[in-house]
């Protein structure tokens, strides 16, 4: 019975083109690296570019919302803002941030430091970011 | 004025046919879609003062924030809809001020009083949910370009409110005690109340033109079940009871009340003990519309004529 039921996803009927709602694109996030990368600050970063925003499907890198990544002795400590200082998903953006980058075993503690200045404006969004928006429909 | 014939039309869009314009519907497809759109654009307006109304209960002004933002969405979801009608010959301006309540076709469900938080956060679980499963199937299948296009940022909104009532569920069911109680309670009437919304079974259901025009190509009993899919599931999870189970042997939810049945609105609560009533009694209920439905319309309606008052420099 299990087995059947695990044939029902809980993200049935979500379309495709969406990310599931339990998110921030934690489905199809890749597994634990195996060994502890040699550019820690390199790997972490390459990392969250799999955290995808709440909303639309684009990373937070390509979104431009991530300013740096430095982690020693295991502290990870990630700058980041967000589109607007009254942000609805914030609370949902530092929740996948954290829970991403913690799924790593040289990644002991997760860090947020949150930026305002200089404020992020669409200008930050990456070409790549702004390709993928565009095929969603939404200008940047 | 229309190029083709309506058994022409139905056997093109049969065959991926994408319409863009008015000009290229019958009369037949332009009603069947002027139905959908105000049905979709009525009860994403309508979801507005619903949130708004269980929004002053957000624990704290972020929450508040995000539940805002919920609402800013519906109304922007609604106003793409109207958008869509006006293409196909509807004046906004009338839908939306023109109408007495219960001229509006928007689900029983929206006619309830949302009264604290966990009621609200139940109702992005269950209601944002039924609104996107309902939303993507029209996204997959509708012959109608322009919507499945507006369709796009439509249904990735929604999926951050899904997400924000099932955070809060979570919450608020980890919490135990009280916490736990009323969010049960919210579920207990709001499981029944969206199973309903998906509408006459099947069995039991009249010629469909919105799926002969492709405007959707799931029915009502399956996109009851994909609902059911990630709502029962979801509910297990989370250790609430969900009137409802997965039958191994007919391979589908089963629901574990009598359906349809009586609401009684002002106690929040079916009457299962009263058992199956008909559909047509259902239709009745539907039509006289629910408790909050004039006080919902008049909430958008009502400042439009005063601030016209104003700008117009207090004439009449």
């Amino acid at each position: 019975m299990a087995e059947r039921r695990r044939r029902v996803s809980v993200d049935a009927g979500l379309p495709p083109h969406v990310s599931t709602h339990k998110s921030g694109g934690r489905d199809q996030w890749s597994a634990p690296l195996a060994a502890s990368p040699v550019d820690a600050d390199a790997a972490a970063l390459e990392l969250l570019g799999e955290v995808l925003d709440p909303e639309i499907p684009i990373s937070l890198v390509e979104l431009g919302l991530v300013y740096g990544v430095e982690v020693r002795d295991g502290v990870a400590e990630v700058r980041l803002t967000y589109t607007a200082t009254a942000c609805p998903c914030m609370e949902f953006i530092r929740e996948d941030v954290t829970d991403r980058l913690e799924r790593e075993r040289w990644i002991r503690a997760v860090r947020l430091v949150e930026v305002w200045d200089p404020p992020w404006t669409a200008e930050r969004i990456t070409p790549e970011g702004r390709r993928k928006l565009r095929g969603l429909g939404v200008g940047a | 004025m229309t190029q083709f014939s309506e058994d022409e039309l139905k056997a093109k869009v049969q065959d991926g046919y994408v319409v863009e314009s008015v000009e290229e519907m019958t009369e037949g497809y332009r009603k069947a879609l002027i139905v959908q759109l105000t049905v979709q654009a009525d009860t994403e307006l309508m979801s507005a003062p619903a949130y708004w109304m269980a929004a002053r209960h957000a624990p704290s002004t972020n929450t508040q924030v995000s539940a805002h933002a919920i609402i800013q969405d519906e109304l922007a979801h609604a106003n793409i809809a109207y958008r869509l009608l006006e293409d196909l010959g509807e004046s906004k301006e009338h839908l939306v001020y023109g109408r007495q309540p219960h001229e509006f076709k928007h689900p029983y469900g929206f006619d309830q009083p949302l009264e604290n938080w966990a009621e609200l956060v139940v109702a992005n679980g269950f209601f944002d949910r039924a609104g996107i499963t309902l939303l993507s199937d029209v996204y997959r299948n509708t012959s109608y370009g322009p919507l499945k296009r507006a369709l796009v940022k439509v249904d990735m909104e929604e999926t951050f409110h899904l997400r924000h009532g099932e955070v809060w569920m979570g919450r608020l069911a980890k919490a135990g005690g009280e916490a736990r109680e009323i969010l049960q309670r919210a579920v207990d009437w709001m499981f029944p109340m969206t199973v309903e919304w998906f509408g006459l079974p099947d069995a039991m259901k009249r010629h469909s033109g919105q799926l002969d025009y492709r405007l959707k190509g799931l029915t009502n009993d399956q996109l009851r079940q994909v609902w059911m899919a990630s709502t029962v599931p979801l509910c297990e999870q989370l250790g609430l009871d969900a009137p409802a189970h997965w039958d191994e042997e007919r391979n589908e939810y089963v629901l574990d009340f009598p359906f349809p049945c009586r609401y009684d609105d002002a106690a929040k609560r079916w009457l299962f003990d009263e058992g199956e009533i008909s559909w047509d009694q259902v239709f009745e209920r539907w039509k006289a519309r629910g408790p909050m439905n004039a006080t919902y319309v008049e909430s958008v309606q009502r400042s439009r004529e005063t601030v016209g008052r104003w700008l117009n420099g207090g004439a009449a």
